[in-house]
């Protein structure tokens, strides 16, 4: 066996490896723990690495594969994975990023997680987030930021920002994340690297800690479309624990090569000139939409009149779901006690203010005044009316079109502190929450980076309900003109050699 | 900025989602809140007349019933497992009726 670069490897570079004996299974997860040491001391996107889970996981495959049976593995045998720290695995504490849940320790196996573990991949650790996903930065998360892969000044994007660095530094190929208002959509453009949010129902929510039940979906991060339409199949599906998952039989992979021409590909105008659109990340996006017409797309314009109401509606649902769905946290049947309080009203208190940081408590608040009597039909009836009046709009939109193109994100990523004010920072995510209100899925994808900034930049597709085939297909399109995801410059030598098949002697786990 | 809630509106929200708060914290809450209730101007601005309100994203889908059949779940063991203080196959709360005593 030779050395391999590890972090260049895809999927289905890991497969064929695999099936030509050019390393084991094994191999690869001492890789990829070489690595992630290597990277993860500046970047801190693992807030727990697992490396008995891999090697046990690796030894499954490569029994497998030595018994002639690696047909029999899933769509990542072999394949790294990192899970956003909301995502239970038995074995692991979940913390969601919060002292809330520090000392938690999953009972359980999330489905999404156990679906990664049933298709052969090795679950190398848990990510870190803003604090119950409440955050456009991972700043907010209670045990520290994680850094930009590009820039280590800057902030990864967030809520899933240590899922889209730890990808953007090569550490893993495949990493999951989850997006309420754009969590995976807009680290994803901060760190250049594709992410998923798929269709609302595609994917079970099944042991991720929840935050907007109508709004959250899991998905995944990876650096070309390919690995994350693998990793897509692996997730899909229907889970009887998930009320909201449906049935799925969609191969994502299968179209991707079939290019653009003849699609409909759907524009916004009022997205293109919306306030807070950066220059740089605008004429990334008009540069893509030109290619994709010389691709021979029917570039349509379509009209989403209702989209400016997208972010107050947002604001009042998904408080008001967190409010909720919050309120589990009570200090007696897990998550933090404050100690010594003689009646339970001050301990739930003191509890509650002692272990939510400043973001959730806000959220928190919020959704309690928007619930409460006198005030639920001021905001959050009419909220859900708008709602209405969204989804509508995406239907009427697609009517004209197959998959809208869009920005990402307004700007690339800022610097740590840069935004401290709450409502600037919610402006994040003025291009994906409507998305999310309307249930529809969508994906960041890379554009290079930024004639200014020189920081990756990203459009974003939409797709109607349930044909997250067609923003793939569309997706692999743009990826041929401007190639996969690079990992970043300062980590692409740093994690290159890291691939040296273990030595027959066992090395042991640890 | 308009004030949708005054302080002593926020004393009360906080008492009502279970929150702590200090002295030292309330006008700071105060004024993040107006500020973001603020922003939520445009919902009620809307001629929402006759328009039915959305609950759910895609509401034409139904919900995916299972078999209503037994199947494993937790031991009290393993749902007392994270508990921050347990007895006797319990959780251990302190007193919720006063003047009792924890032990």
């Amino acid at each position: 066996m030779s050395s391999f670069d590890y972090s260049a490897l895809s999927v289905d570079d890991i497969r064929s490896g695999l099936a030509a004996g050019d390393f084991k299974a094994r191999d690869i997860a001492e890789a990829a723990l070489t690595c992630i040491e290597a990277a993860d001391a500046s970047i801190n996107a693992f807030l727990q690495v697992t490396p008995d889970a891999a090697f046990a996981a690796a030894e499954a495959v490569d029994a497998a594969v030595a018994a002639g049976k690696l047909d029999t593995l899933g769509p990542l045998a072999g394949v790294p994975v990192g899970f956003k720290d909301n995502m239970n695995l038995l074995g692991t504490r979940t913390t969601c990023g919060s002292r809330m849940l520090e000392n938690y320790e999953s009972m359980y196996t999330a489905t999404c997680v156990q679906r990664v573990l049933d298709a052969g991949g090795l679950p190398m650790g848990k990510l870190n987030m803003d604090e119950f996903a409440f955050g456009s930065s991972t700043e907010t998360s209670a045990f520290g930021t994680t850094k930009n892969p590009w820039d280590l000044e800057r902030v990864p994007g967030g809520s899933s920002g240590g899922s889209a660095a730890a990808v953007a530094a090569g550490m893993t190929p495949v990493t999951l994340g989850s997006d309420t208002g754009g969590s995976i959509r807009q680290p994803a453009s901060f760190c250049g690297v594709v992410g998923v949010k798929p269709t609302y129902g595609l994917v079970s929510r099944y042991g991720v800690v929840a935050f907007g039940s109508s709004l959250d979906q899991v998905g995944p991060f990876a650096r070309n479309v390919r690995d994350a339409a693998l990793a897509l199949n692996a997730l899909v599906g229907h889970d009887d624990k998930d009320c909201t998952s449906q049935p799925c039989s969609t191969d994502f992979t299968a179209n991707l090569n079939e290019g653009v021409e003849g699609m409909r590909i759907g524009i916004v105008p009022v997205f293109m000139t919306a306030e807070g659109l950066e220059p740089e990340v605008g004429e990334a996006v008009l540069g893509a939409i030109q290619k994709l017409a010389a691709a021979g797309a029917e570039i349509v314009e379509v009209d989403l009149p209702n989209a400016a109401a997208a972010m107050s509606a947002y604001y009042v649902i998904g408080p008001c779901e967190a409010f909720s769905n919050l309120s589990r946290f009570d200090s007696v049947r897990y998550g933090f006690r404050d100690p010594g309080h003689a009646d339970l009203g001050s301990q739930y208190e003191a509890s509650r203010s002692g272990g939510f940081g400043a973001e959730a408590r806000r959220r928190i608040m919020l959704g309690s005044y928007l619930l409460s009597a006198g005030v639920y039909n001021t905001y959050y009836y009419p909220a859900q009316q708008v709602r209405t009046l969204i989804t509508d709009d995406y239907r009427m939109a697609f009517g004209e079109c197959d998959c809208i193109l869009a920005p990402a994100s307004p700007r690339t990523a800022f610097k740590f502190g840069e935004i401290s004010d709450p409502a600037t920072m919610y402006l994040s995510d003025i291009f994906t929450i409507s998305i999310n209100i309307a249930g529809n899925g969508g994906m960041s994808v890379p554009l290079g980076l930024g004639s200014d900034s020189g920081l990756p930049v990203s459009a974003q597709l939409i797709c109607p309900w349930f044909e997250d085939e067609k923003m793939l297909r569309v997706a692999a399109a743009l990826e041929r003109e401007y190639g996969a995801a690079p990992i970043a410059p300062s980590y692409a030598d740093l994690t290159a050699s890291s691939g040296e098949p273990a030595p027959s002697s066992d090395l042991g786990g640890e | 900025m308009t004030e949708h809630v005054t302080k002593a509106d926020v004393r009360r929200i906080a008492e009502y989602a279970r929150i702590g708060l200090t002295d030292d914290e309330l006008p700071q809450m105060t004024e993040d809140l107006n500020s973001i209730i603020d922003s939520l101007k445009p919902i009620t601005e809307y001629d929402l007349e006759g328009v039915e309100p959305t609950f759910h994203p895609i509401g034409d889908l139904s919900n995916v019933m299972r078999e209503d059949v037994e199947g494993l779940s937790f031991t009290q063991e393993e749902a007392l497992s994270n508990a921050p203080a347990k007895q006797d196959g319990s959780f251990l709360i302190p007193s919720i009726l006063g003047g009792g005593d924890a032990s």
